[in-house]
């Protein structure tokens, strides 16, 4: 068998479906992607090279500003709001065992086995100002005005909302495998020696959960900036450009305005700033791993 | 031994893989096609079949139409995704009734809505077109596809005697040359509710002030004025539109100048970008407009939750609906944009142009048989004549001739608006540009509209999306 491996015939064809593969749909496209982005381009008839001018739009463009001022936004409250309740609440299912371990488990993962289609329109339903769900409830408790969830000041936090329950159950189920991965003899030690939950959460839980914090995050990061499915759905971006994300507004300028050579600048602009926050946070959290 | 045979056997599954990986590309995309138009293949499946069996007859009986017994398909490409309802039922009638008359041809269609219809004609455009697609005869479609030449040329001598109304072919023409024919005469109206009108005691509105103060008194009664689709800009566009032809009567010329020169600074344009602002601030739409789609909007207003719903005329068979409810359906009425103090426009003065239709392609292996089926459509008893007995709207022709007195009120009223017409306004201010330039009004416009953004931002701004 250590032979067969170290034919190169068969160490070939191992890796050259892969290779054929990340070529033809990662680096080509990429590679394409660059090139077009120096071009202006239609999608039809041929492309002409204008050098560095649709990055030079790129950066006076407000609705790009926006949508990657949304997109930090979205980050911070995944990092600040999604985050910590998730951890708080794997810690809590964690204790719980037995059936309700499970049945909550279940409950808080069903936003994410609905289609994102379905959560879209749930949502558009809810902040309905003439028939929606949350409209009606403040009804109820005396709130007689019509609020518009979706207007220009509002409508960024209610996308912002929906966007943090439907990855909640994601972040938690990691969490959760990370806390369950902890020994329990750490536990059974800790409240020997007479520690609290809170001390045992801060000292034990938090500290050895470190590097699934670290992956959770950078992933949270990383779909912050990619976010589209559900802001397409949601809002479109609206209104006006509010509630625009990168990877949306590139879909509108390359496919509703056909400005193929732009939507390619801003996906080599996107594709950038993905890279350097990755390795921000990679580079920010080995520093830390190394003073600890 | 045992380690080459192994080589080879895995060398041979690469490879085998790869080939199935890669398959054959025609074979691909028939089946994705065929995935996208789930909807439309079992009517056009049975036809096909009943009309390769007629053909099967035709060879072996004795018939006399020797000259076109080679089996013909055409490929439809339609932006008319229903084909139970409406217009895209209209379309398949005509299909149906083409492969009955010519038992050689299959027709095979492809429809997709219209934002997925126009990404993937743009796709089409460099992969070899559909025999016969849908096209709009406005500059922010229509431009680029001329420009890319993957339009056949239409002879106009031949449409003489189709009875298209007067300049309705205009938008589908460069250089004087015919490049496809209009399906549409589109009017934009306020849709209202009759007898909530007459209940309430109110009154069709004469003039933009009485229409401002009428919504105040439908908003006091807790009734939402005119449900908007604000969600999707065009419809705002298209109310910009109708303001503009209030303000200054005709304003092709003036917007043709605009969009060329990047130039939104004639007054006119921030004259009626202001009244729609005030409208909107004086609560004229219901709450939430500029992030309500379509449906929401028209279920407002079907629903009995709205007093009016501003649309165009292709929505004339909501008189025929029977999915809203009776006491509404049979009570829907028009008027169109009332007429605005010291504006040069009058009240026949209206927003109406002629958009959707058809064209050939011009790589297409079979054209000649699809300008023939391009035109059996537009015969004088087709088109015109089946879309006003589904009453789906106003032809682009004249159907003058097919009145069968079972009309809706409603159908009969919008006739009326079109026939008493002093003007037209022609196409809509965001479709009179490039698609960058539509894209960017209609998002603009909700911004303008919602009050984040000033008028005079917004005219700059659009300006720069057509440079």
């Amino acid at each position: 068998m250590k032979k067969l491996y170290s034919n190169k015939l068969v160490i070939l064809s191992l890796v050259f479906p892969g290779l054929l593969v990340f070529v033809f749909a990662i680096l080509a496209p990429i590679i394409l992607s660059v090139y077009y982005g120096f071009t202006e381009y239609s999608g039809m008839g041929t492309a002409t090279f204008i050098g560095l001018e649709n990055y030079k739009t790129l950066f006076h463009d407000k609705a790009f500003g926006r949508s990657l001022l949304n997109s930090l936004l979205l980050a911070i409250g995944f990092i600040c709001i999604q985050h910590p309740i998730a951890i708080v609440v794997a810690a809590v299912l964690d204790k719980l065992q037995g059936k309700a371990e499970g049945f909550f488990r279940c409950i808080y993962f069903i936003p994410n086995v609905i289609s994102v289609a379905v959560i879209a329109y749930l949502w558009k339903f809810i902040y309905n100002p003439d028939f929606g769900l949350l409209n009606n409830i403040l009804h109820i408790f005396g709130v007689q005005e019509k609020i518009n969830w979706f207007s220009a000041d509002l409508a960024i936090w209610s996308v912002l909302i929906v966007l943090i329950w439907h990855g909640f159950g994601w972040g938690m189920l990691i969490y959760y495998t990370g806390i369950k991965n902890i020994d329990p003899v750490l536990y059974e030690a800790a409240s020997i020696d007479g520690a609290d939950a809170k001390t045992t959460f801060f000292r034990i839980t938090l500290p050895l959960m470190k590097p699934v914090i670290q992956v959770n995050v950078t992933m949270a990061v990383i779909s912050a900036l990619k976010q589209m499915e559900t802001v397409y759905l949601l809002t479109n971006g609206g209104p006006g450009n509010r509630t625009q994300f990168a990877a949306n507004y590139l879909y509108q300028q390359a496919f509703k305005a056909f400005k193929y050579g732009y939507g390619n600048a801003i996906g080599v602009v996107f594709i950038i700033i993905c890279l350097i926050i990755t390795v921000g946070l990679n580079t920010l959290f080995a520093d830390r791993e190394k003073k600890a | 031994m045992k380690k080459k045979v192994l080589s080879l056997i895995m060398a041979t599954t690469m490879v085998a893989g790869l080939v199935t990986g890669c398959g054959d590309s025609s074979k691909t995309a028939s089946n994705n096609s065929s995935a996208d138009t789930a909807a439309v293949d079992t009517s056009s499946a049975d036809n096909t079949a009943e009309a390769d069996t007629s053909s099967a007859d035709n060879t072996t009986g004795d018939n006399a139409a020797t000259e076109s017994t080679e089996d013909i398909t055409i490929k439809l490409f339609s932006n008319l995704p229903d084909r139970k309802n409406g217009q895209g039922l209209v379309e398949q009638m005509i299909i149906d009734e083409y492969m009955d008359a010519n038992p050689n041809v299959s027709i095979e269609v492809e429809a997709l809505d219209e934002e997925a219809y126009k990404t993937k004609f743009k796709a089409y455009a460099m992969d070899g077109m559909p025999d016969v697609v849908s096209i709009w005869g406005q500059p922010s479609f229509l431009d680029e596809v001329l420009d890319a030449g993957v339009l056949a040329e239409l002879n106009e001598s031949d449409y003489a005697d189709y009875g298209f109304v007067s300049g309705s072919l205009e938008g589908f023409k460069r250089d004087d040359k015919l490049y496809g024919l209009p399906r549409n005469t589109d009017i934009m109206l306020f849709y209202y509710n009759q007898k909530m009108f007459e209940d309430n005691g109110w009154t069709i509105p004469s003039t933009y002030d009485e229409l401002l103060s009428l919504a105040d008194t439908i908003n006091a009664a807790g009734i939402t004025p005119v449900a908007m689709d604000g969600a999707d800009g065009w419809v705002l566009a298209c109310y910009l539109e109708d303001l503009l032809t209030k303000v200054n009567g005709d304003c092709r010329g003036i917007i043709s100048d605009a969009v060329s020169n990047g130039d939104f600074s004639n007054p006119v344009f921030a004259e009626a970008t202001q009244i729609l602002v005030d409208s909107a601030a004086a609560g004229l739409f219901q709450t939430g407009y500029d992030s309500q789609d379509y449906g929401t909007a028209m279920n407002l207003f079907t629903n009995g939750q709205a007093a009016m719903f501003y649309m165009g005329s292709w929505e004339a068979s909501m008189a025929l609906n029977e999915d809203i409810p009776e006491e509404i359906r049979t009570n829907i009425r028009a008027f169109t944009m009332p007429v605005v103090k010291d504006g040069v426009g009058t009240a026949t003065d209206i927003a109406a142009w002629n958009g959707g239709g058809y064209a050939v392609s011009a790589t297409s292996e079979v054209k000649d048989e699809a300008i023939k089926f391009l035109n059996f459509m537009y015969q004088n008893d087709k088109l015109s004549k089946y879309g006003w007995e589904n009453g789906v709207g106003m032809s682009a022709q004249d159907q003058s001739a097919y009145m069968t007195g079972n009309e809706t009120e409603l159908q009969l009223q919008i006739l009326d608006i079109l026939n008493g017409a002093s003007s037209v306004s022609g196409t809509p201010i965001n479709d009179c540009g490039p698609s960058a330039f539509k894209t960017s009004i209609e998002t603009e416009i909700q911004s303008v509209a919602n009050g984040t953004e000033s008028v005079e931002d917004f005219l700059s701004t659009i300006g720069q999306s057509c440079k």
